[in-house]
């Protein structure tokens, strides 16, 4: 009850700071990496202030979790309007928080891999998960899950943790959709391949990959597009796998107690015109959730064609993500 | 008038305790005589409030001190050794007893200065006690201690270990200040300390 | 007390109060961090389940592995610190002694992600020393394993542990030295007679820090393990928030992780304090002891060479890894430097104001522990360790609700992650302090009672002409432990306003591994400039009233 008080007191303060100010700010919470200097979050601010006569002001938390905690803590009182950062591996848990509102928007013009008729989550981008290599080391890289599985062990890759890291889930369920219960039997064979398995993303392509200590790592289809549009080389290519590629879609949504429901929403409108979209494939490396047409980057048309999108549905996520991680574990302990 | 009444103390253990009771008039001196182990330290320890005792009553003119802090006392001691920190120049320990903070005027430096020279330390302000010799550093000590003029002087072997000539000027020093009314408790192995300063004995 | 003259005018501070209420607000502040944090994870969550400790596999696991790992790290950390601090004692003539000290002290403040990526050039795979070992020794070295694992705990806490134990055996006076070489002590009996006393009161606390660093660590556990076998109740706390969003379980598990590292805490403490009572005339400043090297003069220098070669190594691969996209920053366009000089003067504004507060809060503790209430003491000996014990999330949930208004604002956000990160830095800053602090003998803080010597003029007159050194080391430890931060930093999150480690992930994140790279060696300059800097100012023109003084010959004067 002492937590409920605290909350309330600081709630009623911080609130009558927020109406202090005349000119109305949408608090968007989101994730560093998109609201950083080299982010798309800049100058998506600055497209959409230029049309809303308000400020955006983004706060960025380490990680989706992170954004579920803090607007659980401030309960009613948070000055969160919008939670951008979200994606299908974690939204069905937050859909489940009941913190969040359905968005009442046309989702028209999505233009993604699969049909998206969510009420509560706007797509602002997807990719997909993919194995990039290092040509120098590997010119002939695997063509297909199965050949990586059974790949000479020499072939060292590195992969991200799925209990820690996004694209580390990512793998756990494009097993999961390739090899349904045989996946168990996979990992474990893919297991002596594994050089290491990091916390996170920036652990493994900075420490390890960055220093050439494994020839592959798991990253996006999209990686490649970043060295070959800014760093101008070639050398770092995904490989393309024949039984398809595991899709990720990025999720944004309106929090239920936001004080400016209707700005909220022409923000989530705003993040599927062209406005919004341009900004993603070069500043978050991943694919627009509507067609640019020839907005989108050339060097996109040289990333690898996915053949089949694989994708299972969050609520079968949701449900099964525990057990699946213990069945993955008890594989790689083993 | 130092009054000590029933004063015990015991350390923990099966040792045997001990008691004191004496007085003191200003301007006397009085010696505390015995072999290593009689307790002339723990008595000084007491007074100095770096003990507490566990019965019995300290007085000065009248008030009880025992209860009071160290720093509250009426009392300067000085100590075979040690007596000096040993990080800070000659003159920064003496005005330290002066005031606690080194809040000194020109006239309390200047008085540091003619101290220093009245016991043949003349020019010594900076040095360090590491650069001095034993009866060089006890005069520090003293003069400090005569600096500070408080009514009562705990003297714990002050003067053991110096040559004859340091003791000589010390015995000086002392029985000057002892003329100008402070009142001395004197423990020393040396006889010839006793018979020059003491008035009264105390025998453990 | 009007009968008599007295001569105490009243010392400012002196007042008791000033000894124990700075120190019991810190005590106190903490520990209702922790609880507040704790709490509300409790609250908001499903009650946790607590027969899962016993009955899942998962977490006996975990825990069981935690515990390996740590023991291991921490017994070769201390062994190697005691070895390393040993030899640079005895060798005091060393050529680059004093370098290799600075590089000790920088390894612990490296950001884990750089000296792991430093320690991946040099002992990885591809690694050179690999191959020879490989191509010459036929030793297949793997790095990625247990092997790694205290590897990177090894180069993170053995500098520090021979850092401490260095400095208390220092504090051994030549003159007991001398007594024992007159006496032919040698070996063990040297040990026993002079090393060991000196360094038994801060081993205890100095085993318990590096243990619960061992204990709680993360990022290196999971990048160099190898695999999910290498998991630690730290990872699992992670786990449980970031993708199940499961606070009961989260909370559960941090309580666990306290209970364990606590439990040690209270253990060393209590050796700890029985070692506090005996008095001793020992020295604060560092006494260089005579050189007596030469019996052990070739062991000594070819420990003391492979151990920098250890160190260094790492160091080198990144400035090897760095060098060329930082000239290019530095002779680029200018918004790469630009930014790069923005971020630095932000970091220096948080971590210079973060090191005082460390150092600051350590004294406050240690006053609190010259109190003579064993249930005072005992609680200024483990409130400090909370922030290593205590998972950052909780920390962080504590944090919010205790101060919630000043979150995600970014002026006061700022001030606060000084606040915090001074209070991350505690356990080390008080470590190095603690025996310094307690290094007065009880014939000085006697005449220092009678004088009136109390409160601000004890500090000013007794301890600090003492303790620059320490204070200098214990600054810039605190500072750059700070400015090598990203966890509290993350914390109050304004992505516009990067640190100089924001910086670093930010271009991490967005695929600017070169960029990443320079700003990384940049920051490690950084840090070795802050550990250089500090301890010249320990060393320069000591205050009024004291003087640069040969210690060596004060020590025998008061030992003769």
């Amino acid at each position: 009850m002492l937590f409920r008080s605290v909350l309330l007191l600081a709630g009623l303060a911080s609130s009558a700071l927020a109406f202090a100010d005349n000119q109305t700010t949408l608090t968007v919470y989101t994730q560093p990496s998109f609201a950083a200097e080299w982010g798309p979050g800049p100058a998506i601010k600055q497209a959409f202030e230029k049309k809303c006569d308000c400020t955006l002001r983004y706060v960025a938390l380490e990680s989706g979790g992170d954004i579920l905690q803090r607007l659980r803590l401030e309960g009613a009182s948070t000055n969160a309007d919008v939670v951008l950062g979200l994606d299908t591996g974690t939204m069905e848990t937050a859909r489940q928080t009941g913190l969040l509102a359905p968005h009442d928007i046309s989702l028209d013009n999505l233009d993604l891999p699969i049909d998206w008729t969510d009420s509560m989550f706007v797509p602002y981008d997807y990719g997909y998960f993919a194995f990039v290599y290092d040509t120098q080391k590997l010119p002939n890289p695997p063509t297909s899950l199965e050949a990586l599985i059974n790949a000479p062990d020499d072939l060292k890759i590195i992969i991200e943790d799925p209990r820690t890291s996004t694209p580390g889930l990512g793998l756990l369920l494009w097993m999961r959709a390739v090899y349904g219960d045989k996946a168990g039997e996979k990992w474990q064979k893919l297991s002596h391949k594994i050089l290491a398995t990091t916390k996170s993303w920036s652990d493994g392509y900075f420490s390890l990959f960055m220093n050439g200590e494994a020839p592959m790592i798991l990253s996006y289809s999209t990686s490649p597009a970043y060295h070959m549009a800014v760093d101008k080389t070639d050398r770092y290519q995904a490989a393309r796998f024949d039984e398809g590629h595991y899709l990720q879609v990025e999720v944004a949504a309106l929090v239920k107690t936001s004080r400016h429901k209707d700005l909220a929403r022409d923000f989530l409108k705003f993040i599927l015109t062209p406005g919004f979209q341009q900004h993603i494939p070069l500043k978050n490396v991943m694919y627009p959730a509507i067609d640019l047409g020839d907005d989108l980057p050339a060097v996109f048309d040289r990333l690898i064609e996915p053949g089949k999108t694989l994708y299972i549905d969050p609520a079968v996520v949701a449900q099964q993500r525990k057990a699946w991680l213990n069945q993955w574990l008890n594989a790689m302990i083993q | 008038m130092l009054e000590v009444r029933q004063l015990e103390f015991r350390y923990t253990g099966d040792q045997p305790g001990w008691r004191f009771d004496f007085t003191l008039a200003r301007g006397a001196c009085i010696a505390i005589n015995g072999p290593s182990g009689s307790g002339k330290s723990t008595l000084l320890n007491l007074l100095g409030g770096f003990l507490s005792a566990d019965a019995g009553t300290i007085s000065w003119d009248g008030q009880r001190i025992d209860s009071l802090p160290p720093w509250h006392r009426p009392f300067t001691s000085v100590f075979q050794e040690h007596n000096l920190f040993e990080h800070l120049d000659v003159q920064t320990n003496i005005g330290l007893g002066m005031h606690p903070g080194l809040r000194l005027t020109k006239d309390q430096k200047a008085r540091i200065s003619d101290s220093l020279a009245s016991v043949g330390l003349a020019g010594y302000e900076r040095r360090l006690p590491g650069d001095l010799s034993g009866g060089q550093r006890q005069r520090v000590a003293l003069v400090r201690t005569l600096l500070r003029s408080q009514p009562v002087l705990l003297l714990d072997e002050p003067l053991t270990g110096l040559d004859e000539q340091a003791r000589k000027g010390l015995h000086q020093l002392l029985l000057a200040q002892k003329a100008s009314g402070s009142a001395i408790v004197l423990a020393s192995h040396d006889s010839e300390d006793r018979e020059v300063l003491a008035d009264s004995q105390l025998n453990l | 007390m009007a009968a008599f003259p007295s001569t105490t005018s009243t010392a400012p501070l002196s007042r008791p109060f000033w000894h124990t209420f700075p120190g019991l607000l810190v005590s106190g502040g903490l520990i209702a961090l922790t609880l507040a944090g704790l709490g509300a994870l409790i609250w908001q969550a499903r009650q946790p389940d607590i027969s899962e400790l016993w009955n899942s596999p998962y977490l006996r696991n975990v825990i069981a592995f935690t515990l390996r790992q740590a023991v291991i790290s921490t017994a070769i950390s201390l062994a190697l610190g005691l070895l390393v601090a040993l030899a640079l004692l005895r060798q005091s003539a060393f050529p680059g002694r004093k370098a290799l000290l600075r590089i000790m002290e920088l390894s612990l403040v490296l950001p884990t992600i750089v000296a792991v990526s430093g320690l991946v050039a040099c002992y990885g795979r591809e690694a050179t020393v690999t191959q020879w070992l490989g191509h010459w020794l036929s030793y297949e070295w793997n790095l990625y394993g247990i092997n790694g694992i205290v590897l990177a705990h090894v180069f993170f806490n053995a500098p520090l542990a021979g850092r401490i134990l260095l400095q208390s055996l220092e504090s051994v006076p030549a003159p007991r030295r001398r007594v024992a070489s007159q006496l032919g002590l040698r070996g063990w009996w040297h040990w026993r007679a002079v090393d060991w006393p000196a360094i038994r009161p801060v081993l205890p606390g100095v085993g318990a820090l590096v243990f619960t660093l061992c204990f709680t660590s993360f990022a290196i556990i999971m990048t160099l393990g190898g695999g999910p076998g290498a998991t630690t109740l730290e990872v699992a706390i992670y786990q449980a928030l970031r993708f199940e969003f499961d606070f009961g379980q989260a909370a559960m598990l941090a309580v666990v992780q306290l209970i364990i590292c606590g439990l040690l805490w209270v253990f060393m403490v209590r050796g700890d304090f029985s070692a506090n009572l005996s008095p001793q005339r020992s020295f604060s400043g560092a006494i260089p002891r005579p050189n007596c090297g030469t019996a052990h003069r070739v062991t000594d220098r070819l420990l003391l060479l492979a151990f920098s070669l250890f160190l260094l190594l790492p160091l080198i691969a990144i400035l090897a890894r760095g060098l060329p996209s930082l000239a290019e920053v530095v002779f680029g366009d200018g918004k790469a430097l630009q930014q790069l000089i923005a971020a630095s003067l932000r970091s220096f504004s948080i971590a210079l104001p973060a090191g005082a507060f460390s150092v600051a809060t350590a004294l406050a503790i240690l006053g609190l522990g010259t109190i003579r209430i064993p249930a005072l003491k005992r609680l200024s000996n483990l409130t400090p360790a909370i922030p290593l014990m205590v998972p950052p999330i909780v920390l962080g949930t504590g944090l919010f609700l205790l101060l919630r208004p000043g979150l995600g604002d970014a002026s006061q956000g700022l001030a606060l992650v000084a606040l915090i990160n001074g209070l991350m830095a505690l356990p080390f800053t008080l470590q190095l302090l603690k025996e310094p602090f307690r290094g007065l003998d009880r014939a000085s803080l006697n005449l220092a009672d009678q004088l009136g010597i109390l409160g601000w003029y004890r500090w000013r007159w007794l301890h600090w002409p003492r303790m620059r050194a320490p204070l200098s080391l214990a600054m810039a430890y605190g500072t750059g432990l700070s400015l090598g931060d990203f966890g509290v930093i993350a914390l109050f999150g304004s992505p516009a306003q990067p640190t100089l480690p924001v910086l670093l992930y930010q271009q991490m994140g967005s695929y600017r591994v070169e960029l990443a790279a320079a700003t990384a060696l940049w920051l490690v300059a950084s840090l070795f400039l802050v550990f250089i800097g500090f301890n010249a100012l320990g060393r320069s023109g000591a205050p009024s009233g004291t003087k640069q003084l040969s210690l060596e010959r004060l020590a025998e004067m008061r030992h003769a």
